[in-house]
């Protein structure tokens, strides 16, 4: 079945204060919403309807939606919240538009840090029978994941380290605000050994942020010129089994799954964009999401990253923002790669804009060793088949 | 741009209970899904996209708990997200799974959940950890404190009386008794809920409802599915959400934003529905309710809300019997949530109710001649409220 309209992203922010210590959530929330909302050049009266999505453990609160409604303009409004990934926000706000009721979304999503530990608030989501008394939290799915992909690729442990360099540079570059260290290959691989095979120096300790994106339908954005729009061509998302030991965690067939629904819908028959944002909470996840996007396969990791092929100067330029492995606000990191896909398109990225960009694509993934996937394809005009 | 029509093909309720030690909390989800699925004859293969109902999973003790219910869903690889917005999260998830066809993004979803609140513990302890941790959470609010405000502002502002809390309660078990998946299905009588224990004034136990086990699923497809395959649907053709304010303070006191008596949000959503399914006076036009009221007093405000009585008029068109089976507008003929509450799944149950109804499928509990009616849910401290209309 055919999708009934186009979307357009209009509008988008970032929230990310140094330290978080003197910001509340609720003014947080708030402060992103106006900073979305006035590069949309709209006023919360022109919202039809809010997805926000928001981790009630990471939060400390049973229902963090009730918090967030009145920062983000919830009060009177139609709202919902996808607590399964930020990602799963934008895709409601756009469906939501696509279907033809709502004209305009606000999509919302953060990463609180109001936790103590999240290694434990991650652990509490294993089934308490059989894996809550494995010490199995985020990065040790993602280490049990990279250990599989070390065992199968030969020579792939360089290739990560070097790819985690280049994305840190890329952040570098991006928000030297916020970009984490080492850049140097000797302490991305030299540091404390975290989880067996990943080091400190290949992840990026978690941070606060809030994202904030606005979506129109194209009706909409015709009558109001002068929008910077990024037009949804394609939307893909899937779910892999909870149990780690169902999974072949070499392979991603969820992601496989988002990016065919994605490229079917985008009309694409090969994977060819100006910029990737994807998922890098390791830089194995890089690695795996490059092949599950049909960018790069396994075969030619080695090679590609040794070659830079996928730097800021290559053909297809991966995390320009740097990614999860320079600012990792976990649980809003999804929709922040969306976002950036974006701002791309629009010609809103800042310091690290491309030049000449028509076609993105953002991936987000959520849950132990990338449970959850999702593709969006962006392009600079409307899908063709659908004007 | 005409919005697509949407059907409900397939529904499935577990028989309520205070506990449900049978089966673990995906086993839940997934008896509700097969009885889903067995209502429309179909398999999971056949199913193109997951919407998952959960409220705080704080109730189950398992953070992100969707996760461990995705093989009993059957989304391997396929579309799946869950929604939350507290109670009102099953009418909240039939609204994004109806965004799913109707955007064209698949031509049939399943949606689909389970809660076990019996079993979690002390659901108000929880229930305290909604609201914000330095102004509200010490009072210390739960929901039942919460709603017994409303009571005691609908008391003044209408002249409600305990009794008339009672004749709710009353009326609600003896339809929930004719309901074979009802948790609460013993009949009772005004005198016994007066002599019930006060839990918070003026909510007595008999006022409050149970703490349920158990699952609901239903499958949504695209008219085009629909009439390809000629099967047998009822029709979605309103969905409309509201939400009000998130402190309770700012609903009571001098220049309160919304009065805690009435339920302003519920009444908009309910606007938005009709609007949709191009009601215009639903005392005419809705012969069927199922009104998400937790507690009695609750259900007089959600039946104004819904234009179905004006305000502060409900209980005196109880005592007269209009919202009973038999009645002008039978309000809650499954029993509602007084009689069944398992928090992630009862809104959707309100839903599944009506398109029973609207069906002629609801057996003993059957409102005659229902070809339309209205569900609603209500989420977080009475601050997010969706609706639906369900038609034959």
């Amino acid at each position: 079945m055919a999708h009934n309209r186009q979307v357009g992203v209009i509008g988008e922010a970032l929230f990310a204060p140094k330290s978080i210590q003197q910001t509340s959530l609720e003014e947080a929330l708030y402060a992103v919403t106006h900073a979305a909302l006035r590069d949309a050049g709209l006023t919360i009266e022109d919202i039809d309807g809010i997805v926000v999505a928001g981790n009630d453990q990471m939060d400390g609160r049973a229902i963090t939606i009730m918090m967030a409604s009145g920062s983000v303009g919830g009060v009177t409004r139609d709202i919902l919240s996808t607590p399964s990934g930020s990602e799963h926000a934008f895709v409601l706000g756009a469906l939501r538009v696509r279907s033809g009721i709502y004209k305009t979304q606000l999509v919302v999503s953060w990463s609180g840090m109001e936790t103590d530990n999240l290694s434990e608030v991650q652990r509490l989501s294993n089934d308490p029978y059989y894996h809550r008394s494995l010490p199995l939290d985020d990065l040790s799915s993602h280490a049990l994941q990279a250990n599989v992909l070390e065992n199968e690729v030969p020579q792939l442990r360089e290739a990560a380290i070097e790819l985690a360099r280049q994305l840190r540079i890329n952040g570098f570059k991006a928000y030297p605000e916020h970009s984490a260290a080492p850049l140097e290959k000797v302490w991305i691989e030299g540091g404390k050994m975290l989880r067996y095979p990943i080091t400190e120096g290949m992840v990026t300790p978690p941070s606060f942020a809030a994202v904030a994106m606005v979506l129109a339908d194209q009706e909409w954005i015709q009558t109001h010129a002068g929008k910077k729009v990024a037009w949804v061509h394609g939307m893909g998302w899937a779910t892999e089994t909870a149990y780690l030991g169902d999974r072949n965690l070499s392979q991603l067939t969820s992601l496989e799954a988002a990016a065919g629904q994605a490229y079917k819908e985008a009309g694409l028959t090969q994977a060819q964009f100006d910029v990737a944002e994807l998922a890098d909470a390791t830089p194995y996840q890089a690695l795996v999401a490059l092949e599950g996007l049909g960018l790069c396969g396994r075969k030619d990791w080695v090679t590609s990253v040794a070659k830079a092929q996928y730097g800021l100067n290559g053909q297809t330029s991966v995390n320009p923002s740097g990614g999860a492995m320079s600012f990792n606000p976990v649980f809003c990191s999804g929709l922040m790669r969306i976002a950036e896909a974006a701002n791309q398109v629009r010609g809103t990225a800042g310091s690290h804009q491309k030049l000449n960009v028509e076609k993105t694509v953002g991936h987000g993934a959520s849950g132990f060793a990338m449970q959850y996937n999702t593709v969006i394809v962006f392009g600079r005009e409307p899908l063709e088949s659908l004007k | 741009m005409t919005i697509p029509r949407i059907g409900i093909i397939g529904i499935g309720q577990s028989a309520f209970k205070a506990r449900r030690q049978d089966s673990n909390y995906p086993e839940l989800v997934r008896e509700a899904v097969t009885l889903a699925l067995n209502d429309c004859k179909m398999e999971l293969d056949e199913i193109e996209a997951v919407v998952y109902s959960l409220a705080p999973d704080a109730l189950l003790g398992i953070t992100n708990a969707e996760r461990l219910g995705v093989d009993a869903v059957g989304a391997r690889n396929k579309r799946f997200m869950r929604i939350n917005t507290g109670g009102s999260t099953g009418i909240s998830a039939m609204a994004a799974g109806h965004s799913h066809i109707a955007a064209g993004a698949c031509d049939v979803a399943l949606v689909a959940g389970a809660d076990k609140v019996g079993e979690c513990g002390d659901s108000q302890t929880i229930m305290n950890k909604i609201w914000d941790p330095i102004y509200e959470r010490p009072l210390p609010l739960g929901t039942i404190n919460m709603l017994a405000m409303s009571a005691v502002r609908y008391m003044h502002k209408y002249g409600m009386t305990e009794e008339d809390m009672a004749r709710i309660v009353v009326k609600n078990r003896l339809h929930a008794s004719k309901n074979p998946n009802a948790h609460l299905r013993t009949p009772t009588t005004i005198e016994e809920v007066m002599a019930s224990r006060m839990i918070s004034w003026p909510i007595k136990l008999f006022d409050s409802c149970p703490q349920s086990s158990g699952g609901c699923a239903m499958v949504l497809a695209s008219e085009k599915y629909i009439k390809d395959r000629g099967l047998d649907a009822v029709w979605i053709t309103g969905v409309g959400h509201c939400a009000e304010s998130y402190y309770i303070g700012d609903r009571m006191g001098n220049g309160y934003i919304a009065d805690h008596a009435d339920a302003q949000a519920l009444a908009e959503a309910c606007q938005r529905s009709y609007r949709m399914a191009g009601i215009t006076d639903p005392t005419k036009e809705i012969d069927v309710a199922e009104m998400y009221s937790p507690f009695s007093n609750t259900e007089f405000h959600a039946i104004e809300a819904a234009g179905l009585a004006k305000l502060g008029e409900s209980p005196r068109m109880l005592r007269e019997g209009h919202f009973q089976l038999g009645g002008p507008t039978p309000v809650n003929p499954s029993g509602g949530v007084l009689c069944t509450n398992a928090i992630a799944v009862t809104a959707m149950v309100r839903v599944a109710e009506v398109a029973l109804q609207v069906w002629g499928r609801a057996g003993e509990h059957q409102v005659k001649g229902a070809r339309r009616g209205i569900a609603s849910g209500n989420g977080g401290d009475h601050q997010f409220f969706g609706t639906m209309v369900v038609e034959a």
